[in-house]
């Protein structure tokens, strides 16, 4: 951090002296940001950069002239149309669309931010020209500028791209969605014709406050819960699961491997969603399992034993929490171990055989070398894949909402919030915005779902990555 | 001198783009002043041959309709003939393939970018109409529907007394499928009977009271609210404590029904896999599963309005929600005058009956719902018989959850308090949209 702000400091402090040293020129640039480079004798990059600052400002005056102003209320005038029955014809005013003056307003910003950085950037330069033509240097010419891109500062072309990708593709949407959880944009307040607007922390008061008729924070925190088992009992379940069904495979008593290995990898090969809806519907209450355990009198085994409420007739595999929680679990490591068979197959085989060899003449046993050698060694390899798929475990639409699809709650404050008992806060976020249009709640609950995420990832990283794990290892 | 001259030509454009930007808004503006000026000086003669002089170029119009194949061939035939009609104008029109139940998720997503003319369950009228998606039919000009379609359809058009749709097809809703091997004609008015009938056979009866919109029929027989309020919520007194019979009594009936052995709680593909496989023998469902049941029962299939039902030892007719197919116009397309002229000829008496002989869903017309044609289909019969009965869909978003989730709870009949069940219920249904 102390790096940080020293760099930072100084980044500024380039620029002040760029501004207070350089001649005329340099300091022209401040207004017209290519004047320098033509002062330089680059005239080509003079020009394409004064260029760039024609377009940021056509742009700017653009955006800033129609959106930015209706920013602070996202727009006062609604839609208003007339239509005149004797000419067919219709008349629409001139309205506001509160959807685009924030998307046009975050990106306006946005563009501003990275031009910032570019004009600073620019004259820093400019300045360093100056400074190496009046020491009597060389100054690049721009072909020589465009060489030195593809060959000294490589890297930079490189970074480019993908940078501009993230921006667009997840920065501006990121920005944008966060700030959708502070307006009241929802199903009465549909742009174009309908104006939304921002309404402060009322959304957030909304997600941690219950009542009867407004259940949000009974049903978010209940949801919160079971996401976090989920993610957690999933993980862990395939996880070890798989090394287990590979330390199998592997084994060296095991007839076949290579069959057998390619017996699970079938479960892969066929799409999981397929899969998933088979399974939903063989365990629903009318399913193919559900037929045979009332036939071979399971179900009224369990009814007897209460396990399953008298007089419903069927076990409700899917569609009573519990029962579907500990179901959705299990269908899980069916669909998942394979996967996590693939992976522990390869680590396993990649085990440093001299360690395994000397465990085995110091008569150590099976047991201990797998928990003492094998586990710490996947642990160590696999251990940051953990964390990523405990990640990407709280976020596992497809598992939860394929087999979830037929389950109608009984608990009437789930139901006012549109929620389910089984619901991960992605499926709730979902069922929330398909099909009740209510983006400012779903966005509070991707606001939230996000910090969980960060917060987790942080943590374990900095436990599970260090670098003095290493040398423990070995 | 030289970069002086570069800097200052520099400085100069630049300059003149922010000048021609500002410009270009202006006259935009001015622009579109003008053209409201020219529409309100045009001759008030006839409407459409005023449109027709004043189409210039070719007009593009997108039409959605069901993707099945019986729908997109008589929409085809349909659009030519219209084309035809108008042979003077360039009319570009495009049929997409869009499931009617969806219209209002995929135009909502960008109306702007939404079909001009869709076809849409009436169900979606008060979101759509909420959203102002929906153009109001203020004057119609080659037929009235009011006066040829039937009071049910008109009122599924309609929204605060504002006619927003043209009603094409009237057979959305649901009635009683039975067996008569397995339930006499004669039983078939009673639910007590019916049960009684597929209990002693060993067979089923199929209900999806789970799913609000069957759950309705037992509230609205016995003279329960559940509709729209101005404000986009549901007035419901499904719990009334006054009413006659009491909200917990229908509930006590509806669970009492449920605890039946032959009363199955099933979704419609569950329940058309129980009929192919001969175990049940009634079920509440609509025209769309019309010819899967005529499959496994043939002759024996018997088609009527729904049963009474006992309510505290009274007989209660079992009301329903009536369903209309309508044909809408887009608010944001740029082409109101011929799609609403295109959404007229659609769904013109002529044409209904076409689709009718294409589809089998019966036309929401008078007269065609008399016709012989129409009476001799038995389901389509029941739905006709049932549209007495019948009360259009007109209830809020947060009508559906709590609603199913209360039908399930009765299903299951493991409550201990009907009244307090119903009064949370109510309370859900009825919840401001947060």
């Amino acid at each position: 951090m102390e790096e940080d702000k020293v760099s930072l400091a100084g980044y500024f402090k380039d620029f002040g002296r760029a501004v207070k040293n350089g001649n005329i020129w340099t300091r022209l640039s401040l207004i017209i940001m290519g004047l320098g480079h033509l002062a330089n004798g680059q005239y080509i990059k003079g020009c394409i950069v004064t260029a760039v600052e024609v377009l940021f400002a056509w742009v700017i005056a653009l955006i800033g002239g129609t959106y930015w102003p209706k920013l602070s209320t996202l727009g006062t005038v609604q839609r208003k149309e007339s239509f005149d029955p004797v000419t067919m014809t219709k008349k629409v005013n001139n309205f506001d669309n509160s959807l685009l003056i924030l998307l046009f307003s975050i990106v306006g910003i946005v563009i501003c931010f990275f031009f910032a950085l570019y004009y600073i950037y620019n004259l820093k330069q400019i300045y360093k020209v100056q400074q190496a033509k009046e020491a009597g240097g060389h100054v690049n010419t721009f072909r020589e500028d465009c060489r030195e891109m593809v060959n000294g500062k490589f890297y930079v072309t490189l970074l480019g791209l993908p940078t501009m990708g993230v921006v667009l593709i997840n920065v501006i949407p990121i920005v944008f969605m966060t700030c959708i959880g502070f307006t009241n944009y929802d199903i009465d307040h549909q742009p174009p014709t309908y104006l939304f607007t921002w309404v402060g922390l009322k959304n957030f008061q909304t997600l941690f406050t219950s009542s009867v008729s407004d259940s949000f924070g009974y049903v978010f925190i209940r949801i919160l819960i079971w996401t976090i088992i989920w993610a957690v009992v999933a993980t862990f379940s395939t996880f070890f699961g798989g090394i287990f069904l590979a330390k199998f495979i592997n084994d060296k008593r095991t007839k076949l491997p290579a069959m057998w290995r390619t017996f699970f990898v079938i479960t892969i090969a066929i799409p999981q969603f397929v899969t998933l809806l088979l399974v939903g519907k063989m365990f629903g209450n009318n399913g193919i399992v559900n037929g045979i355990c009332s036939q071979i009198g399971l179900t009224d085994f369990l009814e007897n034993i209460g396990l399953v409420s008298k007089g419903l007739g069927y076990i409700p595999f899917l569609s009573k929490p519990g029962w579907a929680h500990v179901m959705i679990i299990l269908i899980n490591i069916w669909v998942g171990v394979p996967y996590q068979m693939l992976s522990a197959t390869g680590l396993l085989m990649n085990i440093p055989t001299d360690q395994l060899e000397a465990a085995k003449i110091d008569g150590a046993s099976e047991r201990q070398i797998f928990w003492k050698i094998t586990m710490p060694y996947i642990m160590f390899v696999m251990g940051p894949s953990l964390v990523t798929s405990i990640i990407a475990n709280i976020n596992n639409f497809n598992v939860i909402y394929l087999l979830t699809t037929d389950y109608t709650t009984t608990n009437m404050r789930f139901a006012t919030s549109h929620g389910k008992e089984v619901d991960l806060l992605i499926t709730w976020l979902f069922n929330l915005t398909n099909n009740y249009s209510n983006f400012k709640m779903a966005s509070v609950i991707g606001i939230i779902t996000f910090v969980i995420c960060v917060a987790l990832t942080l943590l374990s990283f900095s436990r599970l990555v260090r670098g003095d794990r290493e040398e423990e290892f070995q | 001198m030289k970069k002086r001259i570069v800097s200052l030509l520099l400085a100069a454009s630049m300059v003149a783009t922010l000048g021609a930007c500002g410009n270009s808004s202006n006259a935009s503006k001015s622009s579109s002043s003008s053209s409201a000026k020219a529409s309100s000086n045009a001759s008030k003669a006839d409407p459409v041959q005023n449109l027709i002089k004043n189409t210039k170029g070719s007009v593009d119009l997108t039409l959605w309709v069901s993707e099945t194949s019986q729908y997109q061939k008589v929409m085809k035939e349909i659009v030519n003939n219209f084309k035809n009609k108008y042979k003077n104008v360039k009319l570009n029109i495009t049929i997409g393939s869009e499931s009617e139940a969806n219209t209002k998720d995929d135009l909502l997503k960008d109306p702007e970018a939404g079909a001009d003319v869709f076809a849409f369950a009436d169900d979606q009228i008060n979101d759509l109409v909420k959203k102002g998606v929906l153009q109001e039919v203020s004057t119609t000009y080659t037929y009235d529907p009011k006066s040829v379609d039937t009071d049910t359809a008109v009122t599924a058009s309609t929204l605060n007394n504002k006619l927003y749709a043209y009603p094409m097809t009237a057979s959305n809703g649901y009635f009683l499928y039975y067996n008569k091997d397995v339930v006499p004609d004669a039983d078939a008015g009673s639910l007590d009977k019916i049960l009684a009938d597929c209990e002693k056979a060993n067979k089923t009866f199929g209900m999806e009271l789970s799913n609000a919109w069957y759950l309705y029929s037992f509230f609205k027989g016995a003279g329960l609210k559940a509709t729209l309020k101005d404000d986009g919520t549901t007035e419901c007194d499904w719990n009334s404590k006054t009413s006659n019979p009491t909200g917990a009594k229908v509930a006590e009936a509806i669970t009492k029904a449920a605890k039946s052995k032959a009363f199955k709680n099933l979704g419609n593909d569950d329940q058309m896999s129980a009929v192919k496989d001969g175990k049940m023998a009634a079920c509440v469902n609509g025209t769309w599963s019309s010819d899967a049941v005529q499959k496994a029962w043939g002759d024996k299939m018997g088609a009527a309005k729904l049963p009474t039902y006992t309510v505290d030892g009274k007989q209660v007719q079992m009301g329903s929600f009536s369903g209309c197919k309508l044909i809408g116009v887009n608010a944001y397309s740029k082409q109101t005058g011929w799609a609403m002229l295109l959404a007229e000829y659609i769904t013109n008496p002529e044409n209904q009956m076409k689709i009718f002989k294409a589809t089998g869903e019966a036309p929401a017309t008078k007269e065609g719902q008399a016709s012989s044609d129409v009476k001799s289909s038995k389901a389509l019969n029941a739905i006709i018989a049932q549209s007495k009965f019948s009360a259009p869909q007109r209830v809020g978003a947060n009508f559906w959850n709590s609603a199913n989730s209360l039908g399930q709870s009765l299903a299951e009949g493991k409550y201990s308090d009907a009244q307090k069940l119903l009064d949370d219920a109510v309370k859900g249904i009825t919840a401001a949209v947060k």
